[in-house]
């Protein structure tokens, strides 16, 4: 196990190192100058020399690179063009924001998607089947954006039951303001006594949340279904139907039970997707975290802010498929020897 | 696999990936638990962790959605967005009305002033009672720094070129040297390079450079900041011992500013109530709001219009015919209708409507394809038969409409355009590079520094200098250089006189074409009925004026 453990963290490491290279190399390329940018318009020539010089960017780029490289290593990302702050700065201050969206999201998923592919395999060939069949095609290929806005549509425009965007209404913070514990406005206003926040933040997380399970509810579905359909053939479940075990026990205990590794992969995975989908999403509800702040910075060629945006993803992204290997590992032995 | 085995197996398997999903739930948790208390974008307090002394119905609050960031929160090299958050933090000696005012100023931290007959002197007298947020008295000392500052490191320090000396003549009355005759009237009311800053607020900058930004200031304005996350949101609070008082009508105490990038999502904010006004709503959108009875729209004249540069520097753009061609060529009715959706007019030369030196007297080109087809051919290039490469900020979206516009109506005449949109910061510099290697054509997006666009658009787009800063044109002509100097120095002393030389430059500027003059753009905002008060004031793009706001009775 160790060995695998070491493996699999020099592998982490190689990809980000991999990772750091290309995003480096990509933002160099870029036909863009990036201290005419810091400086904002109407820059004037020497004020791009200083700040070419300041920022370093006279240098030979394999000295940027290995300036970049141990920064990167001491913590530093650099300093975002746009908002002039230090990148790692604005990411983890965005980051409660994604990842209360993030775990909301998959709060709604995770039951919501194993239900219905466990109804669907139960079904198998009738109605329930094909609708949730239909269902889940459709959740997986339906782009975020769209489903936001018929959501937005629906809920607001129609209904008016949901508000349209933000994290909270902007008032809240005056009425009943949220005293930061976690970053998570749903847990600091419980753990505030503050039911006024935490409705307001609930009725704001819902149209986010439900447009980020999509894909993931439509996933975790099929895969259900399948590992379902699977152990459902299975001779043992043959077994004890035979011994006349009643049906539900059959399906939720020896069926589900066993369904459920392959199951909890995809969870993990579509954890992981969830970093890099929140992106749209949050563009859509105006949601105040790393999207929001990444899709700016793309925007506006903040290079400094896109490279840190892009190894902290991939940092995330590392981790949890690191975490899943592991975890395999841990289930099945054969894992370990390959 | 019989029961024995399956059911215990299944369960131990579930059990550890079940403790797996929690492992990652608290790692997840525990990345936000360990950051939200500080964020470091955040100036002064996360958003929420410091309420303000809320009363059991809370402030009363003003809910803005912006597309202005902050590049500085230091008031001396301030010279972009952040001028919507400064006009309110901050005081000039004088505003500049509207145009058609009865006076040309209002009162800002002076009362009163005057000048010498020579333009070269003159002398504000300073409000009494005016304090800075720290509680310091506005004196002439203060005054004299502030401008001092602004002379030597502000971001449109060129603006103080005319200054030689600033004199505190007593604690309220400042005097002003001038190298040569000024307008320093216009000056003193500039939206960027003119704020009078608290002495001890500069004494902090000198000591540590960074001392503004981190969200603090040192203005005397009606607002004082109260918190800022770069990128995120301002909030404003009302500076309570403010000269102007807060008894007259029902002030908001809380400006909150959202900064917004994206029209569209201002739009969405201002229909679902999470912002009171928003002040960039999609161009294409922005109509629907004229029918709209809970709102008023606001459709002004502003300080922006759209330039094109002909590169003088490069053939067959040398020849003047061959500009005036391409001048009549232009579609610019079609133009203002695609590129600014109907909310522009055309400009006469590039002096924006309502600013001065504007003039009715300065002619305008209107599309005429025959004339335009009839002065290539005097100019040798009959049926056009040349190309040209048009280069375009690609994050500007209303030349993004229009340039195609330019392209199609030069092919009416022969003349091929290659359209390269890109950053303007590419395209700037680009326009700054190798000679052989610059655009033939150049769009941009212009406004002045401050109300004179005479020493502002005429000097900076298109008088000759050793090195081409914004004249992108490269066009040098001795006649028109000489008027506009001259009407410089007249403005100081005889404003009409100085008019008058502008005219005439303008009508020569026209006339040789080194530049194309679309349309100066309208400032088009709706505004909630629920909103009394509002101002709008051209002469200070980017600002809106918070104060003189009030709900609705």
């Amino acid at each position: 196990m160790a060995r695998f453990l070491a493996r699999r963290l020099a592998g982490s490491a190689l990809v980000l190192l991999g990772l750091s290279v290309v995003t480096f190399v990509l933002a160099r390329v870029i036909p863009s100058n990036a201290a005419a940018l810091y400086i904002g318009p109407r820059a004037r020539p020497e004020d791009i020399a200083r700040v070419t010089q300041q920022l370093g960017l006279d240098q030979p780029l394999p000295v940027q690179y290995l300036t970049y490289l141990r920064a990167v290593l001491s913590g530093d990302l650099g300093t975002s063009i746009g908002t002039k702050q230090p990148v790692l700065g604005e990411l983890v201050g965005r980051l409660p924001a994604s990842l209360e969206l993030i775990a909301v999201a998959m709060l709604i998923a995770i039951p919501v998607g194993i239900g219905l592919g466990v109804l669907s395999a139960r079904w198998q060939g009738r109605a329930p089947d094909f609708i949730v069949r239909i269902a889940s095609i459709v959740g997986v290929s339906m782009p975020a954006f769209w489903l936001a806005l018929l959501l937005q549509i629906v809920f607001f425009r129609q209904l008016d039951l949901l508000p349209l965007t933000g994290r909270t209404d902007a008032d809240l913070r005056f009425i009943a303001p949220i005293v930061p514990v976690t970053g998570f406005y749903l847990v600091d206003s419980l753990l505030g006594g503050n039911p006024t926040a935490f409705i307001d933040a609930a009725r704001h997380i819902v149209l986010p949340a439900l447009t980020l399970a999509a894909y993931p509810v439509g996933l975790i579905a099929r895969m259900t279904r399948s590992a379902m359909l699977e152990v459902l053939d299975q001779d043992y479940i043959r077994t004890a139907r035979a011994f006349g075990l009643r049906d539900r026990l059959v399906v939720y205990r020896l069926g589900l039970r066993n369904a459920m590794p392959p199951v909890l992969t995809v969870i993990g995975l579509t954890l992981a997707y969830a970093l890099t989908g929140t992106f749209f999403v949050e563009i859509v509800f105006n949601w105040p975290g790393l999207g929001t702040f990444a899709v700016r910075s793309l925007l506006n060629v903040d290079y400094p802010a896109v490279m840190g945006i892009t190894l902290f993803g991939a940092a995330g992204y590392v981790l949890i498929n690191l975490l899943v290997d592991l975890g395999q590992a841990w289930l099945d032995p054969r894992v370990r020897l390959t | 696999m019989d029961r024995s085995t399956a059911g215990p197996g299944a369960s131990r398997t579930t059990r550890r990936l079940g403790v797996l999903f929690g492992i990652l739930v608290l790692v997840a948790a525990a990345c936000g638990s360990s950051t939200s208390p500080a964020p470091s974008t955040t100036a002064t307090s996360a958003p929420t962790d410091a309420p303000p002394a809320a009363t059991p119905s809370g402030p009363l609050v003003l809910k803005v959605a912006t597309t202005a960031n902050v590049t500085t929160w230091d008031p001396i090299k301030s010279f972009s967005t952040e001028a919507l958050y400064m006009a309110n933090i901050y005081e000039p000696l004088l505003w500049v009305n509207p145009p058609g005012a009865a006076d040309q100023f209002s009162p800002g931290l002076a009362t009163s002033w005057s000048t010498s007959a020579d333009g070269l002197t003159w002398t504000f007298k300073l409000r009494s009672g005016a304090t800075f947020h720290d509680g310091e008295p506005v004196t002439a000392e203060a005054v004299k720094r502030s401008f001092e500052a602004a002379a030597d490191h502000a971001g449109a320090s060129f603006i103080w070129l005319p200054l030689d000396t600033v004199e505190a003549t007593d604690a309220s009355t400042v005097t002003l040297h001038l190298k040569y005759a000024a307008a320093a009237d216009l000056i003193a009311s500039s939206l960027y390079g003119a704020w009078i800053v608290s002495p001890k607020a500069l004494d902090a900058v000198a000591a540590d450079e960074n001392y503004f930004e981190a969200g603090v200031d040192g203005g005397s304005g009606p607002y004082t900041i109260e918190s800022f996350t770069a990128d995120k949101e301002v909030l404003l609070t009302r500076y309570d011992a403010y000269w102007g008082g807060w008894s007259d009508v029902q002030h908001y105490d809380k400006i909150l500013l959202t900064i917004t990038p994206e029209a569209v999502v201002q739009q969405q904010m201002l229909d679902g109530g999470e912002a009171d006004m928003a002040l960039s709503i999609p161009l294409e959108n922005i109509g629907q709001y004229k029918t709209n009875a809970d709102f008023t729209f606001i459709e002004e004249p502003s300080f922006f219009n759209y330039v094109g540069y002909f590169n003088v520097d490069k053939a067959p753009l040398d020849n003047v015919k061959v500009r005036q061609a391409l001048s009549y060529a232009i579609p610019y009715e079609d133009i203002i209708a695609i590129g600014a959706q109907g909310y522009g007019t055309q400009s006469r030369g590039p002096v924006p409507a309502g600013v001065f030196p504007w003039s009715a007297d300065v002619p305008q080109y209107t599309q005429d394809l025959a004339k335009a087809a009839q002065l290539l051919t005097e100019a040798g290039h009959e049926g056009g038969g040349f190309s040209l490469e048009l280069t375009y900020a690609s994050e500007n979206q209303n030349e993004g409409r229009f340039a195609p516009l330019i392209k199609d109506a030069y092919a009416k005449i022969g003349v091929d355009v290659t359209l390269t949109p890109m950053q303007f910061n590419q395209q700037w510099e680009r326009s700054k590079g190798d000679a052989a290697a610059r655009q033939d054509m150049f769009l941009v997006l212009y406004w002045p520094t401050y109300s004179d666009a005479g020493s502002d658009n005429l000097w900076s787009l298109f008088h000759s200098s050793e090195s081409p800063f914004f004249n992108l044109s490269y066009w040098n002509d001795a006649e028109f250089d000489t008027l506009v100097d001259d009407a410089g120095a007249l403005t100081a002393t005889d404003r009409d006189a100085a008019l008058a030389k502008y005219v005439e430059a303008m009508k020569r500027l026209v006339d040789q074409a080194p530049g194309l003059f679309f349309y100066d753009t309208k400032f088009v905002m709706p505004l909630k009925n629920t909103i009394a008060g509002y101002q709008y004031n051209l002469n200070y793009p980017f600002a809106q004026f918070f104060y003189p706001l009030h709900p609705a009775s």
